[in-house]
């Protein structure tokens, strides 16, 4: 095994458990803390497909600005009280069977189908370079690019509006 | 200057990580091993300038402090798209000028807005 | 492309204008933009497919059809909320500019010629509509409907963005374009992650449409949510969604025809039997909506599973009809129970229109053609939305399906006529209701409308 392989088995182990901690982990902080260690294993895939800026990207606003929201969130959220067994057993069957059967068919279909032939010779590798990234962006995809602020600015409004407290109201 | 670039030009970076989570893991554990360790109520009760603790670290925190976190997102992500932007400023010419214009007015509008709103004054 | 660019631009005005001392100036304000967006609209009527902005957007009549109606159902609920005046804790400049804004999303998803547009479009139409079902900020149930609904909603977005990515893996492209040719090259021997991918984008879009199993949100965030903001959802997500679903198969996957049908269809089953089946059983007249709404889904499902050249015109005059009907009676529903809130009983069950024949003449007509036009009785638009449908199932050889389809429009007017029954043949004790003008306009037009086109069906398509 080439050492790219090796270590793209180890990230991939490392993200998998990771996130799957994120879901076991009892505490929510430690579920937030395990959230950041997967966004710095999908860094770590990014560098391996030679995507730096994504990468970077990734850790700037994800594993630093969205999980500080995420504490926020849960420092919000009365977590004293100890009611965790709000889910019934039949729904716990239910997500196993339906999320089961979908593993079932993406295995499968991964199984079946071949994926993305590599030539080496033809293959650039400076593809995901951030030069040619912005290219991309702002050329082919200047209306999707433009019309981002747009949901920016739908968000703003939406968070002032249901964020902002009137004169007079409480403050938490 | 090196133009091209592979995963393999980040070990350098992979080496300075693992030296520093080795350097924090190590000295966590020769911490906790060379010192005496004496445990009781007293010692390791939380300790707020002498005064006996009161109630909980919980409490309800004011929901402006989210307000400008999720402020802050959006502006993160917006100057993050300038980045590529700046890299390719000589390339794009003037469209790629206008665009970004176009786009920042877009959000500077909205920052406007936010100033007009008043959600930036902490003392309300 | 031009109401979008308008829009845009036009939402942050009405955003600054609400900076002004008077708020008299937003309604009329964004009745104007909305009517510009309209003429906008039809500058690129009749050029034949037009694409935009390196084959982002694709511009031809259909997906102008389908902007139009959003426009003139944007324009009518516009209308109905007389500038949010009788509400002190209202902010009208941010539910306008959001409004706008959020058709925009609208837009973007009508006429996508690129998976990416069609992406940033539902999340700017979607995180509108939570916003907007959360803005009743002092009611709970609001504040419940909006989480909910946010929950859920980034879920089915986290799944179709899934899905999206394994198509891209499958075909090497967004564009439907190129994925049409890579499916009609490759026929029955695609990649199995294509398979994969669609069903996967297919599962996201269906749960914007409330079709079944997608649709446990629906009823919860419909009930939950201001009666106003229901209507726009209901009307608006759902043509602008529909037009999103048929684009992407009739365009990109008629080839793998035989692949997808089964599923679809039995989604489409599915959503005919739990929208008309559970809403026999409920008692909150909006709920009930909430619930004929997936069931309307599931009438406009049977047309897109038979995919025939009937289609487009049978799913372009469906929502129009089901639009107009739906708005209107929504328009009576929050007199009524405006009504009654000032008497102090909030009351949206059908038990509020009990007697409302009796000192409400007009509304009583508007509530019973709306009724009878969802149903799909003969002389309303409905009858002729679903005769559509259905002839559309017939070219494709559906029959069973279709069976199924009126057994359960049968089941549909028993819950239609309750609310029928309860305005003229109950007594109550509902005092005159005052209209605003405007408001009695708007009601008239759409009644005048849904008759208009059961009468003459002919009339929407001679305009195509």
């Amino acid at each position: 095994m080439s050492p790219t392989l090796s270590l793209f088995y180890f990230l991939s182990f490392l993200t998998v458990l990771s996130a799957l901690m994120v879901v076991f982990a009892r505490s929510p902080i430690h579920s937030v803390l395990y959230l950041i260690l997967t966004f710095f294993c999908l860094s770590g895939h990014y560098i391996l497909l030679n995507a730096q800026f994504l990468a970077a990207v990734n850790i700037i606003v994800y594993a630093g600005a969205i999980m500080v929201l995420f504490l926020f969130v849960i420092m919000f959220l009365n977590m004293k009280k100890e009611d965790e067994e709000s889910k019934t057993n039949l729904t716990k069957v239910a997500a196993v069977i339906v999320a089961g059967t979908l593993g079932v068919i993406l295995v499968g279909a991964f199984r079946k189908s071949q994926v993305g032939t590599y030539n080496p010779y033809a293959h650039d590798s400076q593809v995901g370079m951030v030069e040619s990234l912005g290219h991309m962006l702002f050329r082919e995809y200047l209306l999707p690019f433009e019309l981002i602020s747009i949901l920016f600015l739908v968000a703003m409004t939406g968070a002032i509006m249901l964020g902002k407290r009137e004169v007079g109201e409480r403050h938490f | 200057m090196n133009t091209t670039y592979l995963p393999s030009d980040f070990l350098p970076i992979v080496v300075q990580f693992g030296l520093a989570a080795g350097f924090i893991v190590l000295t966590m554990i020769v911490t906790h091993r060379i010192g005496p360790s004496r445990k009781s109520k007293m010692k390791d009760d939380p300790f707020e300038c002498g005064i006996e603790v009161k109630g909980d670290a919980r409490t309800p925190i004011s929901v402006k402090y989210f307000l400008v976190a999720i402020l802050f997102v959006l502006f993160d992500v917006e100057v993050i798209f300038m980045y590529p932007w700046a890299v390719n400023f000589q390339n794009l010419g003037m469209l790629g000028f206008i665009e970004m214009l176009v786009f920042m007015a877009l959000l500077l509008s909205g920052f406007y807005y936010i100033i007009r709103k008043g959600v930036l004054e902490w003392e309300q | 492309m031009y109401p979008i660019v308008l829009l845009s631009v036009l939402g942050i005005v009405v955003l600054f204008l609400g900076f002004m001392k008077s708020k008299s100036v937003l309604l009329p304000a964004t009745l104007l933009f909305l009517v510009l967006a309209l003429a906008s609209n039809f500058i690129d009527w009749n050029q034949g497919k037009v694409l935009y902005f390196y084959e982002m957007l694709a511009v031809n009549n259909l997906t102008l059809a389908f902007n139009a109606i959003v426009l003139v159902s944007a324009f009518m609920i516009v209308a109905m909320t007389r500038g949010f005046q009788d509400q002190e804790e209202a902010q009208p400049a941010e539910y306008y500019g959001i409004m706008l804004f959020s058709l925009v999303g609208a837009f973007m998803i009508i006429g996508y010629e690129h998976l990416i547009m069609l992406f940033v479009g539902i999340e700017i139409l979607s995180v509108s509509m939570y916003i907007l079902t959360g803005s009743d900020k002092s009611n709970l149930r609001s504040n419940e409907a909006a989480l909910k609904y946010f929950l859920m909603g980034a879920f089915a977005t986290g799944i179709m963005l899934f899905g999206i990515a394994l198509l891209y893996g499958a075909t090497g492209s967004f564009n439907l374009t190129d994925i049409q040719s890579y499916v009609s090259i490759q026929g029955r021997g695609v990649s199995y992650i294509l398979y994969a991918g669609l069903l996967l984008l297919l599962i996201g879009m269906l749960f914007k449409v409330s079709a079944a199993p997608f649709h446990f949100w629906t009823p919860d965030v419909y009930d939950g949510a201001p009666t106003i903001f229901t209507t726009f959802m209901s009307t608006i997500v759902k043509t602008a969604g529909f037009a999103a679903i048929f684009r992407l198969l009739s365009h990109s996957f008629t080839p793998i025809y035989s692949f997808w049908w089964i599923t679809l269809a039995a989604i489409t089953v599915l959503t005919l039997l739990v929208g008309n089946i559970i809403a026999v059983y409920q008692n909150s007249f909006k709920r009930m909506l909430a619930y004929s709404s997936i069931s309307h889904a599931g009438y406009l499902l049977i047309a897109v599973t038979s995919l025939s050249p009937q289609t487009e015109n049978a799913i372009l005059f469906y929502s129009l009809a089901y639009s107009i009907a739906t708005i209107s009676a929504f328009g009576v529903l929050m007199l009524v129970s405006k009504k009654k809130a000032l008497e102090g009983q909030v009351d949206e069950s059908y038990a509020a229109f009990n007697g409302l024949a009796a000192q409400n003449p007009l509304l009583a007509f508007v509530l019973a053609v709306s009724m009878l036009s969802l149903a799909g009785i003969p002389l309303t638009a409905g009858f002729w939305g679903k005769f559509f449908v259905f002839g559309s199932a017939v070219e494709r050889g559906l029959v069973w399906m279709l069976v199924v389809a009126v057994l359960m429009s049968a089941v549909g007017i028993y819950y239609y006529f309750r609310a029928i029954i309860a305005a003229y043949l109950k007594e109550g004790d509902i005092g005159k209701i005052r209209i605003a003008p405007f408001y009695r306009i708007i009601l008239v037009v759409a009644t005048a409308m849904t008759i208009l086109f059961g009468l003459a069906p002919g009339i929407f398509e001679k305009l195509l």
